[in-house]
């Protein structure tokens, strides 16, 4: 599955008897930022495909399929998206893959850029 | 009469490019602008082939900036030193189609033709260099599938 549990309970050390002073109290407002920064590091990011009216649709499959390893129906229904709707998301996951699919898309010539998932 | 393919898949996997000299000469053309934008900072595809990854952001990340750089000069400089030839291996014609790709989408953004109501209207000597740089894609894509 996708990403580290950052929200995983710290385990316990010793501290060699000594008390550890008590850590000043989170305000809401901390916690809520906090939960928020967690939320948007996990949400994951999308490879977007953008429509132009002069790429033929069979060089849109072939790259894909090139690039993403897709097979040939998944290839065609995501051009076919991209065709009638104007965009497509074509992969989604982490950002620093999203970034790499993204240039690799660029460089075989489709406009391409990345987003993160709301 | 059927249209004589302009690539063909052999059984060993290369691909033949049937070209004649006046279609190697538009390759040639093609291929020749994408190294040059490339090199040239002036040049008027320059900006076209260095659109936003994440357009959120001021900058994108140098490291995949610098990439997409290498990747699409590496591709147009193969295809360049491969256009005499007969035969190409695959990676080879994958070179031409991204590189084909490339100066296609260039041509059509820097001539304002982003739908399909302004391809309509386009000025026919522009018209005739898209159609050809689509013909040469359509052929090539089939046989690379």
């Amino acid at each position: 599955m996708y990403g580290a549990n950052l929200s995983r309970i710290p385990s316990a050390c010793d501290t060699g008897g000594v008390s550890e002073p008590t850590p000043a109290r989170a305000s809401s407002t901390d916690v809520s930022v906090a939960s928020e920064e967690r939320t948007a590091t996990l949400r994951p990011w999308n490879v977007v495909v953008w429509n132009d009216p002069v790429t033929p649709m069979s060089v849109v499959v072939v790259i894909f399929k090139k690039i993403f390893g897709y097979p040939d129906n998944k290839a065609t229904q995501l051009m076919l998206t991209v065709h009638h709707e104007g965009r497509a998301i074509v992969w989604s996951g982490s950002r620093e893959r999203a970034e790499g699919y993204c240039v690799k898309l660029q460089v075989a010539g489709l406009q391409s850029t990345i987003e993160q998932d709301e | 009469m059927a249209r004589q393919r302009l690539f063909v898949r052999r059984r060993d996997g290369t691909i033949e490019v049937r070209l004649n000299d006046a279609g190697r000469a538009a390759a040639r053309e093609a291929f020749g602008h994408v190294v040059a934008a490339e090199r040239d900072p002036d040049h008027e595809w320059r900006a076209l082939l260095r659109p936003p990854i994440d357009p959120s952001r001021d900058e994108d990340d140098p490291v995949s900036s610098l990439t997409r750089q290498s990747d699409i000069s590496t591709n147009a400089e193969l295809a360049v030193v491969t256009l005499g030839e007969r035969f190409l291996s695959p990676a080879e014609a994958w070179a031409w189609l991204s590189t084909l790709q490339v100066a296609l989408r260039a041509t059509a953004v820097a001539h304002g033709l982003l739908t399909d109501e302004q391809l309509e209207h386009a000025d026919a000597d522009v018209l005739d260099t898209v159609h050809t740089l689509q013909q040469f894609l359509f052929d090539l894509a089939d046989s690379l599938a």
